[in-house]
């Protein structure tokens, strides 16, 4: 199988006055095609951080990050950014769906930023909503949602573009069981499909979705199946 | 959708948008508004001087110098009849009048008065006048201005007695504007014949001549013409074109204005620093959206566009609704100072509509392009993570 994410040794440093954090601190690693992964660790251990770094949200301090073999250390700006666009959907503990947009317009986001047209714009944003399950919800605003529905427009709209990668932060951490287990199954759907799903959470139950969790403390790795530690 | 989001984001915190708004309107209003103004203003001023572009007056190269604490003189007091002749023979010479002016006392009835009187041919006055009352006709008779008239209280047919010459009044002109050639509101207007006989002038030259050249262009022609011929051995005549001092008098105008409109544009200045308020302010409450919108594959240079948008449709409400109000300002203004406003509607307040526009726009998009850039130089992480 094929690595869609490879980390080679890479750290994320953060200044806070003169102290050096490590968020991250050398962590290598692979994700392969159609894995389903789970990042678990404390809070504070690095998860959201090194999530952000395959997602390139952020830039390693030091390391590299490939995603399907292209070294994104040289990329641009403007490059990443289609890398996110295509290639990754984001999947948040706290939604971030935009306020102002429906339900709709949300899912419709993504492609409207990679120039889609329209009418293909409107019927995929229809088909995410009625995979989801919320279709009726269309026209409704995020404050007129409940916390299960705006994270399934979440998933609708991380899904879009039809990414190879779907990054989860704690999609269930704000959610009572019974949502956390459509959203999970939802999720599982999608690997099923063939998407390449990572998920940061500390609830082992999510864990159970699983075929692979890596364990990290302190920004280190400290247990992997995937990999042999030296 | 651009449109629509940078909209909704605008309504979302709408009375700090409306206020923005109201800035840029008064701003856009005040400047628009004191153009119109300006404009009018100096075409009311403009008005009152007739038609004159054509009119070119020529009048003996007379000079006055101070020397030694004496005054001595150089050239001649009038323009002799042969030089006359010659100047009104030369080709671009539609029409002429000769002219010839004094000061002097007059006696109405037991009221003796100072005024000016003019010696011109009555076909002349006729082209240059109307009468309100009476007809205008010179010939053993006079005409005089309004005020003269009024003042006086003459009436056609009174009678005015010019160093002992008796003159009966034929006609009582219509009030004229300011004139640079012949100003008949206070004066008496005789014949050049009955000039030459009150005042004894019949060997003297003329004053000035009024000369109308066939076209515009021709002005410049006629002078060039004068210098080669009349003034070539020595300078007998000099050359005014009302032309220039029109022109003088609209560059006089047009800088004042500049200068208002600058003034104005203080409170342009005003709005443009509110509208780079709110938007800073706004771009700080939507830091984690923006993050959201880069997480989710939008360029930086989205995110500028996205924030311009939204400085530039308040630029455009604020801008139009101002315009349309500066024309009720104008309306204000013209109606307080100039007590009407007959000049308002016309291209140049059109033109000064759009320049208030234009610059409404302007300072929205300077000063929404600050919090805008900043906006798009956040790093997508750090904004997701703002709280
Ligand atoms: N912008 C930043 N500046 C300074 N330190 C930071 C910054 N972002 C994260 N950190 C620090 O890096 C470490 C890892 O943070 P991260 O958010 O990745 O942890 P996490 O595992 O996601 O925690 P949680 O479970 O609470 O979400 C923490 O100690 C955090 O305080
Ligand atoms: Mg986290």
């Amino acid at each position: 199988m094929r690595a869609v994410i490879e980390l080679v040794n890479v750290r994320k440093v953060y200044r806070i006055g003169g102290e050096e954090v490590y968020a991250v601190n050398g962590v290598s690693m692979s994700v392969r095609k159609g894995e389903f992964l789970c990042i678990m660790g404390a809070s504070g251990s690095g998860k959201t951080t090194l999530l952000s770094l395959m997602g390139c949200l952020d830039r390693p301090t030091s390391g590299k990050v490939l995603i399907d073999g292209i070294d994104t250390s040289s990329l641009s700006d403007r490059e990443l950014t289609d890398i996110r666009r295509d290639k990754i959907g984001f999947v948040f503990q706290q939604y971030h769906l935009i306020p102002t947009l429906t339900a709709f317009e949300n899912v419709e986001l993504p492609m409207l930023l990679k120039g889609v047209p329209k009418a293909e714009r409107e019927r995929r944003a229809m088909e995410l909503l009625e995979i989801m399950g919320i279709a009726k919800a269309a026209n409704r605003k995020p404050s007129e949602l409940s916390g299960g529905m705006q994270q399934r427009v979440a998933i609708a709209r991380a899904l879009a573009n039809d990414p190879e990668i779907l990054l989860c932060d704690e999609p269930t951490g704000n959610l009572d069981t019974k949502s956390g287990e459509v959203v999970m199954n939802l999720i599982e759907e999608q690997n099923e499909r063939g998407v390449t799903v990572v998920l940061v959470t500390h609830d082992p139950d999510i864990a159970k979705y699983a075929e692979r969790v890596v364990r990290i403390r302190d920004g280190k790795i400290v247990e992997d199946p995937g990999i042999k530690l030296g | 959708m651009y449109f629509q989001l940078a909209f909704r984001n605008l309504r979302r915190n709408g009375v700090r948008s409306a206020l923005a708004v109201i800035g840029i309107v008064i701003g856009v209003m005040a400047v628009a508004s004191i153009g119109i103004f300006s404009a009018n203003l100096k075409t009311s001023f403009l008005s009152s001087f007739q038609n004159v572009t054509d009119e070119v007056l020529v009048y003996p190269a007379y000079n006055a110098h101070f020397r030694h604490g004496l005054v001595t003189t150089s050239g001649v007091m009038y323009i002799d009849k042969r030089t006359a002749e010659r100047i009104v023979r030369l080709p671009y010479v539609k029409d002429y009048a000769f002219v010839k002016d004094t000061f002097t006392t007059a006696r109405h009835r037991e009221e003796v008065f100072g005024v000016t009187v003019y010696g011109m041919d009555e076909s002349a006055v006729k082209k240059l006048f109307k009468a309100e009352k009476g007809i205008l006709r010179l010939s053993d008779s006079c005409v005089v201005g309004y005020d003269l008239a009024d003042r006086l209280d003459l009436r056609v047919g009174s009678r005015v007695e010019i160093n002992g010459h008796k003159l009966r009044v034929s006609a009582i002109l219509k009030e004229t504007g300011a004139r640079f050639d012949v100003n008949p509101n206070n004066a008496v207007l005789v014949s050049l014949r009955d000039y030459d006989r009150i005042f004894n002038t019949k060997n003297e030259g003329y004053n000035f001549i009024v000369v109308w050249v066939k076209s515009l262009k021709d002005v410049s022609l006629f002078k060039d013409a004068v210098e080669k011929t009349v003034n070539a051995r020595e300078k007998k005549v000099e050359v005014f074109e009302l032309k220039i001092i029109i022109d003088q008098i609209n560059k006089g105008f047009s800088f004042v204005s500049r200068f208002l409109m600058a003034i104005a544009g203080i409170s342009l200045l005003v709005a443009g620093v509110s509208i780079l308020n709110i938007m800073l302010m706004s771009t700080l409450e939507r830091t984690k959206e923006i993050g959201v919108m880069m997480a989710i594959g939008a360029y930086r240079t989205t995110i500028l566009k996205l924030f311009l948008l939204e400085a530039l449709i308040l630029g455009i409400i604020g801008s139009v609704i101002g315009a349309v109000l500066s024309l009720a300002g104008g309306y204000a203004v013209d109606m307080m100072i100039l007590h009407s406003a007959k000049y308002l509607l016309s291209l140049t307040t059109l033109g000064y509509m759009l320049e208030g526009m234009f610059f409404g726009l302007l300072t929205t998009l300077i000063s929404g392009f600050y919090p805008a850039w900043k906006a798009s130089r956040l790093e997508p992480l750090e904004a997701l993570r703002y709280e």
